[in-house]
């Protein structure tokens, strides 16, 4: 549960009051390696912080499962659009490894946002963090060589490189596995 | 042996495993992963694998007991079949706790294989407990020799009704000893 009063108070500051009302809201939720965190086609119910483990976050399209983003530690998990939306999830949500999520309830969630204006604070923001997030990449998809988007991939998430799948990382990256794996021996 | 009193049994059995399952979906999620070697189980997916072979009977009991249930006296005898015995039996933990045989799993009940596991894993065991129990009620109604469902082992091995319903719930048992060993790991 640190975990949760750390991740929100990145954002924002909590006082020990505050914190015993969100506190109770937050369920720890298990997933083996390979299990649906959110099947596509469903509503997602959870906001998630990720405690252990990597996910993929992907879409079926013509025949391949395109990786669109990566979680872990510390980072937010889950189909955000869908939980915002309540319209079922584009993408399907997937553990990687073996994961351990902290999660709170859409209607949770709603709750602290209209009680306490500290947490809707915290939902603006990082709606914000979000939405930067995605125009980047959306721009690095655009306009950057595959050799760039690599470089901008090793200097933003190391991490990854150990944790993922090369062919999920390649997906990620719009390349074939053998133009990553040429880029790769290549450094 | 007696209908009645198998039903009785069969019904401490899953109530008991209904509850320590739910007390178990309440433990902190790093419990519910260890894992003693890393291609081992979970206790997740002990859970997954137990949700696959017993929905083969819950699934075939609810079937056969819609359609056929009605047209047979009820009968309070019940003779387990030879194959449907001797699975049941082989299955059953031993009185000290020890199992009698290793077996291993068919590909098609091995969760890793398959789609994973989850804290919705031991919900929908809870529920497949209270499916059986619902159907325990209803066998009462019915002759459990005359019923056949299509066993775990595959299309070829049927077996009676009462060693459908014997067969998941000694097997569940089985697991509920490995779960309890993964739960005592450090």
């Amino acid at each position: 549960m640190d975990l949760v009063r750390s991740t929100i108070q990145r954002y924002v500051d909590l006082s020990d009051a505050d914190w015993q009302r969100i506190a109770p809201l937050w369920h720890e939720r298990a997933f083996t390696k390979g299990a649906h965190i959110c099947p596509a086609g469903e509503v997602e119910q959870w906001f998630y912080i990720v405690k252990s483990g990597v996910q993929r976050l992907s879409f079926f399209h013509e025949g391949n499962d395109v990786c669109v983003g990566f979680a872990y530690d510390g980072s937010w998990c889950g189909e955000y659009a869908s939980f915002v939306s309540r319209k079922p999830a584009r993408f399907d949500v997937k553990a990687i490894s073996d994961t351990v999520l902290v999660g709170i309830r859409h209607e949770d969630l709603q709750r602290l946002y209209s009680e306490m204006k500290i947490m809707e604070r915290f939902g603006r923001l990082i709606l914000e963090e979000l939405l930067i997030g995605r125009a980047v990449r959306e721009v690095e998809q655009l306009s950057l060589s595959a050799e760039e988007r690599y470089d901008r991939l090793v200097q933003r998430s190391p991490q990854l490189l150990q944790l993922v799948s090369q062919k999920d990382i390649a997906s990620y990256l719009r390349m074939t596995p053998e133009t990553f794996s040429r880029l790769r021996r290549r450094r | 042996m007696k209908v009645d009193l198998m039903i009785e049994e069969l019904r401490a059995v899953l109530q008991a495993q209904q509850a320590r399952a739910r007390e178990i979906a309440a433990l902190p999620g790093t419990s519910l992963l260890k894992r003693p070697t890393p291609e081992a189980w979970n206790v997740l997916e002990v859970f997954e694998h137990l949700n696959l072979s017993s929905g083969v009977y819950v699934r075939g009991l609810e079937e056969v007991f819609a359609r056929k249930a009605a047209s047979h006296r009820p009968n309070n005898d019940f003779t387990p079949g030879v194959l449907g015995d001797w699975f049941t039996t082989g299955l059953e933990p031993q009185p000290g706790g020890g199992i009698k045989w290793r077996m291993r799993t068919m590909k098609m009940f091995d969760p890793a294989r398959n789609a994973g596991a989850s804290l919705e894993s031991i919900t929908r065991f809870i529920d497949f407990c209270s499916r059986l129990l619902v159907l325990l009620e209803k066998a009462r109604t019915t002759d459990l020799n005359k019923l056949r469902v299509t066993s775990s082992l595959g299309p070829i091995i049927r077996f009676k009704a009462g060693d459908a319903f014997r067969f998941p719930v000694a097997h569940q048992r089985r697991h509920f000893l490995q779960i309890e060993r993964l739960l005592a790991m450090d």
